[in-house]
């Protein structure tokens, strides 16, 4: 049970690809940075790979005027949702 | 209470992550949880910069890290091979390479990689935040 930490924009196709293939079924997906452009409804299929089982960090959306664009499906978490993951997923892996 | 390393690629100011990095230092300590280990690598040794002079509107991040030492013991590591490749040492590498000035103070000591396998090995938890 992995938590996999994303920075990059879905324009990245390379590391989604890599990612979606490392993916377990167990493991999450936490979107930072430029990775809140794959929150937009828009770029859904960026994130087909993941299973539902993604979310984003607020902060960062907020200082990328997207906190009201996000897809229904996807979870916004805070700084202390973001630290909440990491104390339940043993290990943590930045893409990058 | 969990312990927690984090490792930091990336220059500051030149992309989120090091102040990504800064307040994701910030909420542990704020949690309760123990942030034992910071470990500058890449271009993440800039952050070391006993020079650093950004505006005062705008966030210092070489202060921010300095404070985690001082209120909460985190010990502030910087790779020493990427330090001397990018002019970021202390008075000690400084003067073995005869060179005239440093940019490396404490709380930051310059360490080899091995102490980035330690932490890794003794915290519960290791977090990296790279460009």
């Amino acid at each position: 049970m992995l938590l996999h930490l994303l920075n990059r924009s879905p324009q990245s196709l390379s590391v989604y690809r890599e990612l979606g293939e490392a993916f377990g079924a167990d493991d999450h997906l936490l979107l930072i940075e430029d990775a809140c452009y794959a929150a937009l409804p828009s770029a859904s299929a960026a994130l087909e790979p993941f299973g539902g089982r993604v979310s984003v960090l607020a902060e960062d959306l907020a200082s990328r005027g997207l906190a009201e664009r996000v897809s229904p499906a996807i979870a916004v978490v805070d700084m202390n949702g973001f630290l909440s993951l990491t104390e339940s997923h043993q290990r943590c892996v930045s893409w990058f | 209470m969990l312990t927690y390393a984090l490792l930091v690629h990336a220059a500051p100011y030149s992309h989120q992550s090091a102040l990504s990095a800064l307040r994701f230092a910030e909420t542990v300590v704020a949690r309760g949880h123990r942030l034992k280990t910071v470990f500058f690598y890449h271009d993440g040794v800039h952050n070391a910069s006993a020079l650093m002079s950004p505006p005062q509107d705008e966030v210092h991040l070489a202060d921010g890290w300095k404070r985690l030492h001082e209120v909460h013991g985190a010990e502030l590591l910087v790779c020493v091979a990427a330090g001397l490749r990018r002019g970021v040492l202390d008075t000690s590498e400084a003067s073995r390479h005869g060179l005239a000035a440093h940019s490396v103070e404490p709380p930051f000591e310059l360490t080899g990689v091995g102490q980035l396998v330690d932490a890794m090995l003794a915290n519960d938890r290791l977090i990296t935040f790279a460009p």
